[in-house]
C-alpha cells in the first residue's frame, strides 16, 4: 500500500517536472533524427540486428547522464529539501521508500529508452526512407536488444546511481559513480585487457562481449541474425545484474532517514561563545574603519579570492581524491600498451605516444563529463549550501563569480593533466624507456591538449549557467559533445567552423614535431576560443544572482546587464570570431578548395561520364624516366622536371594522348617532341588531350617533357599535405603526368551509383580471362617496368633518397644533391624521401644493406640487419637471386602508417617496426615484417601479377609465406605456428568486419584479411601437407616462367597451376578447399580411451565427428561430403604446466563426414604416458567455432596387464 | 540619508501578487517591517537588497538608483537573508575573510582586523576555527551578521532573522543588532510584534502586498488608545461574538477566551478598554481597521 503511494507519488512528481519531458524529447525524437541521417554508404544495413543492437547500447551509455539525473534527483531530493526527516516521522519503511523511489524512476527511464526501438521502427514505415538497405522487420530485432541489454544496463546504472546518491547525498560523488562504469567500458571496447574472459566480465554494459560474439558472424548472419541471448553476455548481464541487487540490497542496509550526509555529521561539542555575551554591545565603536576599494586591484583580488575559494571547495571534497586515483590509474591504463598491438608485441613508450593516449578518445571522453560535473558543482554548490543569496548581495560584479570558478575548473584540469603527465612518465620509466621529452609533454599535455579542454570548460561552465538546471546542465555539454563526435560521419557536416571545437587534428612525428599542423590548429581554437569569449559573455549577463527563476525575469535582466563593459566584450567576441572565422575560411574555401563529400562524389561521377568512353582508347606506356626533383623542405615546395620516354606497346596506332595532371600540383611546362595540338584541357577534372598531327605506331617511341611544382599554400580543413614537409619529406609518383582513364577514381559503391544513374561498378577482370587486353595492364596509369635516372637536390644536412643505385652525390649551392639509376628496368613508382637520417651499413655476400632511421630509433636496427640478411639467404636459396645491387630500409613519418616494398627500397612507418618492442619470446615483428618487404623484392617487384581478381595472391600472399619461412628458420617451429594462430584469427575476424563478398583465394580482391591473413593460413596449410621443397619448386618454376616486364602478366591461376603440379593427387583436394573456394570445416573430438596392451603399448581410441562446408560469396554455407587428411594427435602432459603439449603420436589420417572412431597405438613409455588425445590439435583446419580439439583420455580397465 | 520606496510592483509569473504599489520612506535607524508570513516581505527585501527585479516603481537610497545602480548599491548594503546557509567545510575565520575581501577590503592587514573585530563582536571569537557546519542557529545567525556588518554599510537588511531563535538567543541576537546599527537604515522584517516593539523607531505593517500602516509603533499604540477593547468569553460564544463585532484577536485563558476587540466606542456589556500594545495596532490593522491615511505619513487614521 505505502509502497503503491511512494511509487505513485514519485512517478506523478517525474511526470510534472519539465526536465522529464525534455529527456522523452530526446530520447524519442534523437533516434527519429538520427535515422533520417543513417548512412547509406557501403549498402550498409540499417537496421540489421547486430548494429542496431550495438547502436542501442553505445546510445544508451551516453543517455546514463539522463538515468544519472532522475535517480540521483530520486535519492536526494528530499535531503536537499531538509524533507527526510518528515518521512522518519510516517510508518513507511525503508523498503517502501527506497523501492518506491527506485521502482518509479526506472518505469520513467524505461519508457524513455523505449524510444529507440519505437522509433527507429516507425522509421522504417516511411516512405521516404525506402531507399535505405532495411532487413525485413522483426519485433524480436528490437525486442532482444531492449531485454538484454537497456533494461539490465539501466538497472545497472541505476543501482549505482542510486546507492552513491542515497548514502553520501553528494552529487559529484554520483555522477563519478555513472562515470566509474562508463570508464570500465570504454576501456574493454577501446583498450582492452588482453584477457577475453576478463574484458567479458568487467563490461558493465555487455557491450563488449556482445561485439566479440557477433564480430566472428559472416556477412550473411550479421546483416539478418537476430543476435539472440549469447551465453556469454548473459552470463556478463547475470554478473553485473547481481552486484547491482548486491548494491541496492546494502543501500536498504545502510540507509536511514536521518543520515545525516556527508559533511554534516554534527559534533554535539557545546561550543564556547553560547553563554555569557554581555560585553558585547559595549564593543561595537572598536570596528575599525577599513579601507574599502572598487578599483582594477580589488577586481583581481576578489578574482583571486573566489577562484581560490572554489577550488578548495573541489579539492577538500572527498570525491576529488577519488578522482586523483581515477586519473593516474586511467593513465595506467591506456598508457600501458601504447601503439599498434599485432601479434601481442607492444610498442616501447615514446613520449608523443604517451602523451597522445593520454589524450585519446578514452581519456577524453572521460575528462569532458568530468569538466562537466566539475562545472556543475562549481556553478550549484554556493546555491546547494545556502550562501547564494549573501554572496549575491556582496558589492561584486557579475563577471567576478563566473570568471572565478572557470579559473578554478581550469585549475582543476591543470592538476588532471599534471597527473597525466606524471602517470605517463612513470610509465615510461617503469617499462624502462628513459627519453622523456619533458618539453613536448609540456606542449602536448598543457599546450594543445589544454586548449580543447578549456574551451570545452567555457562551454560547459556557459551550459549551466545558462541551462540553470542542473541534470540538463550535463545533457546539454555532453549531448553537445556527442554530436561533435557524429558531426562528420552522421550529419555531414564537416567543415570544423561548424562543429564546436572542431580542427583539422595533428599529428606528432619523432621525424618532423607538430610538422605543418600547428599554424592551422592554433588558428582554429583561436576561432574557437572567441566563441568562448562569446559564451562566457553570455553567461555572465545570464548569471543566476537572485533564487527568482523564471526565463522572462531572466531575459529582462539579462537585457538590463548587457550594456557597457558586457555589450562591449560581446563586440570584442563577435569581432574575434569574424575575424579569425575570416581568415580560416579565406585558407580553407578560398585559398584552397573545400570539397564536400556530395560535390567529391559528384566529381568523381563527372569524370566517369565524361572520360570512361576513352577507356580503351590505348595510350603509350612509360619506359624509362629522367627526373629533376628539388625539394624545399623548410617552405615546403618542390619543383619536379624531366622527361618520360613513351612506347606503344600496344597494336594499334595511337592518335591521341590523354594526360591525368595531380590537382595538388601546377604544371609549369608539358610537351611532346612530335607535333601535336592541345584539343581539350578540362581544368576542374584535370584531363587534357592532346591530338598527334603524325600517331604513334606500334613499337614506335617518343618523348614528354614536363614540369610540376608543388605549392601548398595556407591550410586546409581536412589536415594538411605532408608529402614535402621540414623533416621526412616522403612522396610517390602521383604528382607527376599519368596518361589514360583511372577506373580507381570511379565512385566505388553501387548504391550511390545507381542514385547517379551510372551501371554497377565493372569488377576486375578474372584470372579465367586469358585474353591478353585483359591481362595487359600491371598497374594504374599506364605504367610498368621503367628505366630510371632521378636526381634529387634537398636541404644541405638532408639525405634523400629513391629506388636506384646512388651514382653520385655532390654539393652545390648549399643544397645537397643524389642522382639515382636503375641499373635494369623496375616498376615504375618513383618514391622520394628526404630527412636528416643516421644510417646504418651492412653488407651481404657484397650487396650493401642500409638502414636510414631518425636518430632517436635504434631499438631495432640489429634485429632489422639480421631478418635481411636471413631472407636475402632464404630466398636467393628458394627462388632464386635478388635481383638489385643494393637494399635499403627507410624510415618516414607517421602521417602514413603502412610499409612498402619498393626496388631497392622498403620504406616503414616510423610508427611501425621502428619503435616495436620485443621482449622475451614474443612473435618478432620487426624482423617478420622487414622478411615480408624483402620477399616484395621477388613477390610485388619481379612478378607483380596482372591487374585482374587474384594479383594479390601472387605478391601479398607470397610474401606472407616467405616470411613465415624465414621465421621459422631462425626462430623455430613453435613461433611460426603461434604466428598462424595470429593469423587464422585475423581472419576469422576479418571476416565478420568486411561486409563485401568473400572470394576464394584465386580470386581475391582488396580484402586483407584475405590475401594476408588468410593467405599466410593456407599457405602454411599446403606446406604443412606437401613439404617445404615441393613449395618453392612450384614457387621457382612460377617465377622463371613469369618475368612481368612485359604482357600478357602473370595471374593467379598461372600460380596455383605450378603449385597442383607438385602436389600428390591425393591431396588435389585440398588445393580445390584452400585457394579455388571458401571452405570450412568442423571437427570435434567426442571421446578419447586408452588402454595398455600387454606390451605395454597403449591403444588409444578417439572418437570424432567431422564435417566440411563450402561459403558462398555471402557467407552461406552449404556442406560438401569430405574425405580429408586430419592430424591425429596423442599428447603426454606438459612437464612444467605450461607450454605446448608433447606429442606421443601426431599423424594424419583420413576423415570422413560425420562420427568415426580412430584407433592409434603408441609405446609405452612411463615418462611419456598418454594424458589427451583428439583431432587436429595444431587448429590447422579453418574452424570458424573452435570445438574440443583435445579431451583428457579416459583409461579403460587395464586389461591384460600382469601386476 | 533615507531609502525612498516608490510605487513598486511585483507579481510572479503564477500570478501570485507579491507586492501592490508599495511606498515607504525609511530613515536612519531601526526599522520594522511587520507582517504574516507570506505578505510580501520577503520579496520587498529582496528586491530593496538588488536580489530581485519589480515589475514597476522606484527605489533610491540617498542618491543611488537600487534598480539600476545595483553595483554601488551593493557596496553600503549589508543583506542577511531570511534563511542562509553556509559552506559547512569552511570555519569562520576563513569565509569571514573570504567575505571582506567581497566587501572590497583588499588590504591584508585591515582586512585582518576587520574580521577579528566582527569576530569578537558578534561572540564567535572562540569559535573561529571551528568549522560552520558544527555552528547552532544563533551562531550562524551572528555569523550572517558579521558577514553582514562587513564594510561599515549605510544600508542593512535583516530579513527575519529571530525565526528559529530560541528566546535567549533572540534577546542576544536584537541587542547586538541594535547596538551595531546607529548610523545606518537598518530594515527589519519580522512576523513577531516584540522585535518590532523593542527595537524599532519606525516601522511599517505589510499584508497581501500593500502597506497597512507605517508609523512609529509608540504613536501607533498611542493612536489605537481607548479603541481597544476585551471581554473573557466562554469558548463557545467567541464565534456569536465574532459575527457581532470586529473581533481583531483572541487569547485563551484559561479555558476561557479574551476576545479583542476594535471600536470606537464602548462595545457593549462586559467589555472593558486594553491598555494597547504593539500587538494590538498589528491585529487592528491586519483586520483592516486601523492604517495611514496616506503613505509615508504618520498621521494613523482610521477607517469606518
Amino acid at each position: 500500500m505505502r509502497f503503491r503511494e511512494i511509487f505513485r507519488y514519485e512517478l506523478g512528481y517525474r511526470l510534472r517536472a519539465p526536465s522529464t519531458w525534455i529527456y522523452f524529447g530526446l530520447m524519442y525524437l534523437g533516434p527519429l533524427v538520427m535515422v533520417q541521417f543513417s548512412s547509406t554508404e557501403n549498402d550498409r544495413v540499417v537496421n540489421a540486428p547486430v548494429h542496431y543492437a550495438a547502436s542501442v547500447s553505445i546510445l544508451g551509455f551516453f543517455a546514463l547522464v539522463i538515468t544519472a539525473g532522475i535517480f540521483s534527483d530520486a535519492a536526494t531530493r528530499d535531503a536537499d529539501t531538509r524533507m527526510q526527516a518528515l518521512f522518519s516521522t510516517t510508518p513507511i519503511t525503508k523498503l517502501d521508500y527506497l523501492g518506491g523511489r527506485f521502482a518509479a524512476s526506472y518505469l520513467v527511464n524505461a519508457v524513455l529508452f523505449a524510444g529507440m526501438p519505437l522509433m527507429v521502427a516507425l522509421s522504417m514505415t516511411f516512405p521516404w526512407l525506402s531507399h535505405f538497405n532495411w532487413a525485413p522487420f522483426r519485433v524480436m530485432a528490437f525486442v532482444q536488444p531492449y531485454v538484454l541489454m537497456t533494461l539490465p544496463n539501466l538497472f545497472i546504472g541505476a543501482a549505482v546511481i542510486f546507492t552513491i546518491a542515497a548514502l553520501t547525498k553528494n552529487s559529484l560523488a554520483t555522477y563519478l559513480g555513472g562515470l566509474g562504469l562508463g570508464i570500465l567500458y570504454l576501456i574493454v571496447i577501446n583498450q582492452g585487457l588482453g584477457n577475453d574472459t576478463l574484458e567479458n566480465l568487467i563490461d558493465p554494459f555487455g557491450i563488449g562481449p556482445l561485439q566479440k560474439v557477433t564480430s566472428y558472424w559472416p556477412p550473411s548472419e550479421q546483416t539478418t541474425r537476430l543476435i539472440g541471448f549469447p551465453g556469454v553476455v548473459v552470463l556478463n548481464r547475470a554478473l553485473w545484474m547481481g552486484l547491482a541487487v548486491a548494491l541496492l540490497v546494502f543501500l536498504y542496509s545502510r540507509f536511514s532517514f536521518s543520515h545525516p550526509g556527508v559533511g554534516a555529521r554534527r559534533r554535539s561539542v557545546q561550543m564556547p561563545g553560547e553563554e555569557g555575551d554581555e560585553r558585547l554591545s559595549h564593543a561595537i565603536a572598536s570596528v575599525p574603519r577599513a579601507r574599502r576599494e572598487f578599483g582594477a586591484r580589488t577586481r583581481v583580488a576578489q578574482l583571486m579570492k573566489v577562484a581560490r575559494h572554489a577550488l578548495l571547495d573541489i579539492v577538500r571534497n572527498r570525491v576529488f581524491l577519488v578522482m586523483v586515483l581515477g586519473t593516474v590509474v586511467l593513465a595506467s591504463m591506456v598508457g600501458w600498451e601504447v601503439g599498434a598491438i599485432v601479434f601481442d608485441t607492444a610498442t616501447w613508450p615514446v613520449t608523443h605516444l604517451i602523451a597522445g593516449s593520454l589524450h585519446g578518445f578514452l581519456i577524453s571522453t572521460v575528462m569532458i563529463v568530468v569538466i562537466s560535473l566539475v562545472a556543475g558543482e562549481l556553478i550549484w554548490k554556493e546555491r546547494d549550501v545556502g550562501a547564494g543569496d549573501i554572496t549575491a548581495a556582496a558589492p561584486v560584479p557579475d563577471w567576478i563569480p563566473l570568471i572565478g570558478r572557470f579559473l578554478a575548473l581550469i585549475a582543476v584540469l591543470l592538476t588532471l593533466q599534471a597527473l597525466y603527465t606524471v602517470s605517463g612518465i612513470a610509465l615510461q620509466a617503469i617499462q624502462g624507456y628513459y627519453r622523456f621529452e619533458l618539453g613536448l609533454y609540456v606542449r602536448m599535455m598543457f599546450g594543445l591538449q589544454l586548449i580543447d579542454y578549456i574551451i570545452l570548460a567555457a562551454l560547459a561552465m556557459a551550459a549551466h549557467v545558462v541551462v540553470n538546471h542542473k541534470n540538463l546542465g550535463h545533457v546539454v555539454v555532453i549531448g553537445t559533445y556527442l554530436f561533435t563526435l557524429v558531426a562528420g560521419s552522421f550529419f555531414r557536416i564537416r567543415h570544423n567552423l561548424l562543429v564546436f571545437n572542431g580542427d583539422p587534428g595533428w599529428t606528432y612525428s619523432d621525424l618532423n614535431g607538430f610538422g605543418p599542423f600547428m599554424w592551422p590548429f592554433l588558428w582554429f581554437k583561436s576561432y574557437w576560443a572567441a566563441w568562448a569569449i562569446l559564451l562566457t559573455v553570455v553567461a555572465t549577463v545570464f548569471w543566476v544572482r537572485s533564487t527568482e527563476g523564471g526565463w522572462r525575469a531572466r531575459v529582462r535582466l539579462a537585457r538590463l546587464r548587457l550594456d557597457g563593459a558586457a555589450s562591449r566584450a560581446a563586440v570584442v567576441a563577435a569581432l574575434l570570431i569574424v575575424t579569425t572565422g575570416g581568415f580560416v575560411f579565406y585558407n580553407t574555401n578560398v585559398v584552397n578548395e573545400y570539397r564536400s563529400l556530395e560535390e567529391g562524389t559528384a566529381r568523381r561521377v563527372e569524370y566517369e561520364r565524361r572520360y570512361k568512353r576513352y577507356e580503351h582508347v590505348p595510350q603509350p606506356t612509360v619506359v624509362a624516366n629522367n627526373l629533376r626533383v628539388e625539394l624545399y623542405p623548410a617552405r615546403p615546395a618542390a619543383d619536379i622536371s624531366g622527361g618520360f620516354q613513351l612506347v606503344n606497346a600496344t597494336s594499334r596506332p595511337i592518335d591521341s594522348i590523354h594526360v591525368t595532371i595531380n590537382p595538388d600540383v601546377d604544371v609549369r611546362a608539358l610537351s611532346f617532341d612530335r607535333v601535336n595540338r592541345l584539343v581539350l584541357d578540362d581544368s576542374t577534372l584535370h584531363q587534357r588531350v592532346y591530338v598527334l598531327d603524325r600517331p604513334l605506331q606500334p613499337a614506335d617511341t617518343m618523348r614528354m617533357t614536363f614540369e610540376v611544382v608543388f605549392q601548398p599554400r595556407g591550410f586546409t580543413n581536412a589536415g594538411q599535405p605532408t608529402d614535402v614537409v621540414s623533416n621526412g619529406t616522403y612522396f610517390d609518383r602521383d604528382w607527376l603526368p599519368g596518361f589514360g582513364y583511372r577506373p580507381t577514381r570511379e565512385l566505388p559503391n553501387d548504391r550511390e551509383r545507381e542514385r547517379y544513374g551510372l551501371p554497377p561498378k565493372a569488377e576486375p577482370p578474372s584470372p579465367k580471362d586469358t585474353t591478353l587486353a585483359a591481362r595487359g595492364a600491371l598497374m594504374d596509369g599506364g605504367s610498368s617496368y621503367v628505366q630510371t635516372d632521378v636526381t634529387i637536390g634537398t636541404d644541405e644536412d638532408q639525405i634523400a633518397i629513391t629506388p636506384g643505385l646512388l651514382v653520385r652525390e655532390w654539393r652545390e649551392g648549399g643544397r645537397r644533391y643524389f642522382r639515382y639509376v636503375t641499373d635494369k628496368p623496375v616498376l615504375h613508382s618513383v618514391p622520394v624521401l628526404s630527412a636528416r637520417y643516421e644510417v646504418r651499413g651492412d653488407a651481404w655476400k657484397g650487396i650493401p644493406l642500409r638502414i636510414y632511421y631518425h636518430p632517436t630509433h635504434t631499438f631495432n636496427l640489429d634485429r632489422m640487419v639480421s631478418s635481411m640478411k636471413a631472407s636475402l639467404d632464404y630466398y636467393s636459396a628458394a627462388f632464386g637471386p635478388y635481383p638489385y645491387r643494393e637494399l635499403r630500409v627507410v624510415e618516414f613519418p607517421r602521417y602514413a602508417s603502412f610499409a612498402r616494398a619498393n626496388p631497392y627500397t622498403i620504406t616503414f612507418s616510423e610508427g611501425s617496426a621502428f619503435i616495436t618492442r620485443i621482449e622475451g619470446d614474443d612473435v618478432d615483428r620487426t624482423f617478420f615484417v622487414v622478411a615480408h618487404e624483402t620477399a616484395h623484392q621477388w613477390w610485388g617487384n619481379l612478378v607483380r601479377g596482372a591487374r585482374m581478381k587474384g594479383g594479390a595472391l601472387v605478391s601479398e600472399t607470397l610474401a606472407q609465406y616467405s616470411a613465415m619461412m624465414v621465421m621459422e628458420k631462425t626462430y623455430g617451429p613453435d613461433m611460426v605456428r603461434r604466428f598462424y594462430g595470429f593469423e587464422m584469427e585475423r581472419y576469422l575476424r576479418g571476416r565478420g568486419q568486411f561486409a563485401s563478398r568473400e572470394a576464394p583465394m584465386s580470386e581475391v580482391e582488396s580484402q586483407s584479411h584475405l590475401y594476408y591473413h588468410k593467405g599466410a593460413v593456407v599457405m602454411y596449410t599446403l606446406r604443412e601437407m606437401i613439404g617445404e621443397a615441393q613449395v618453392n619448386l612450384a614457387l621457382r618454376r612460377f617465377l622463371e616462367a613469369h618475368d612481368d616486364s612485359r604482357p600478357p602478366y602473370a595471374t593467379s591461376l598461372d600460380l596455383l597451376k605450378e603449385l597442383r603440379a607438385v602436389t600428390p593427387d591425393s591431396l588435389q583436394y585440398l588445393m580445390t578447399d584452400l585457394f579455388d573456394t571458401v571452405t570450412l570445416w568442423d571437427v570435434k573430438t567426442d571421446s578419447a580411451t586408452a588402454e595398455q596392451t600387454e606390451s605395454g603399448d597403449w591403444r588409444v581410441t578417439v572418437t570424432v565427428t567431422a564435417k566440411k562446408v563450402r561459403a558462398d560469396s555471402v557467407g552461406k554455407e552449404t556442406e560438401v561430403p569430405m574425405s580429408d587428411l586430419v592430424d591425429i594427435g596423442v599428447f603426454a602432459a606438459p612437464k612444467q604446466g605450461k607450454g605446448l603439449d608433447e606429442a606421443i603420436y601426431l599423424q594424419k589420417h583420413w576423415v570422413r563426414s560425420g562420427q568415426q572412431t580412430i584407433t592409434v597405438t603408441v609405446p609405452g613409455d612411463p615418462a611419456r604416458v598418454p594424458a589427451r588425445a583428439g583431432i587436429d590439435p595444431r587448429h590447422k583446419l579453418i574452424e570458424r567455432e573452435t570445438g574440443a580439439a583435445t579431451l583428457p583420455i579416459v583409461r579403460r580397465a587395464e586389461a591384460g596387464r600382469t601386476p | 540619508m533615507q531609502l525612498e520606496i516608490r510605487n513598486v510592483s511585483k507579481t510572479y509569473p503564477n500570478g501570485v501578487r507579491a507586492l501592490n504599489d508599495v511606498s515607504l520612506t525609511i530613515p536612519r535607524g531601526m526599522y520594522g517591517l511587520l507582517g504574516p508570513n507570506g505578505a510580501g516581505k520577503s520579496t520587498l527585501m529582496r528586491t530593496i537588497a538588488t536580489l530581485q527585479e519589480p515589475d514597476s516603481g522606484s527605489i533610491q537610497l540617498g542618491e543611488l538608483d537600487v534598480l539600476t545602480q545595483k553595483d554601488r548599491v551593493r557596496e553600503t548594503l549589508g543583506y542577511l537573508p531570511q534563511e542562509f546557509g553556509v559552506y559547512p567545510r569552511e570555519t569562520a575565520e576563513r569565509l569571514l575573510d573570504h567575505f571582506a575581501t567581497l566587501e572590497g577590503i583588499t588590504d591584508k592587514r585591515q582586512r585582518r582586523e576587520t574580521v577579528d573585530a566582527l569576530l569578537q563582536q558578534t561572540n564567535l571569537w572562540n569559535v573561529r576555527k571551528e568549522k560552520l557546519g558544527t555552528f547552532s542557529g544563533g551562531m550562524r545567525q551572528r555569523f550572517g551578521v558579521a558577514i553582514a556588518l562587513l564594510g561599515h554599510p549605510k544600508l542593512i537588511i535583516v530579513d527575519e532573522p529571530t525565526a528559529g531563535l530560541d528566546p535567549a538567543e533572540r534577546v542576544r541576537f536584537l541587542n547586538l543588532l541594535s547596538a551595531l546599527g546607529e548610523n545606518s537604515i537598518i530594515i527589519l522584517s519580522t512576523h513577531i510584534v516584540e522585535d518590532v516593539s523593542e527595537l524599532c523607531t519606525r516601522m511599517a505593517i505589510i499584508n497581501g502586498g500593500e502597506i497597512l500602516l507605517e508609523a512609529e509603533p509608540l504613536r501607533a499604540i498611542e493612536d489605537v488608545r481607548g479603541r481597544v477593547w476585551r471581554k473573557l468569553v466562554p469558548k463557545e460564544s467567541v464565534v456569536a461574538v465574532e459575527q457581532e463585532m470586529p473581533v481583531i484577536s483572541t487569547k485563551m485563558l484559561a479555558g476561557r477566551t479574551y476576545v479583542n476587540v476594535y471600536s470606537e466606542t464602548q462595545p457593549g456589556d462586559g467589555f472593558e478598554p486594553v491598555d494597547p500594545d504593539l500587538k494590538d495596532v498589528y491585529f487592528s490593522a491586519m483586520g483592516g481597521h486601523h492604517r495611514s491615511a496616506t503613505n509615508g505619513s504618520t498621521q494613523p487614521a482610521v477607517v469606518q
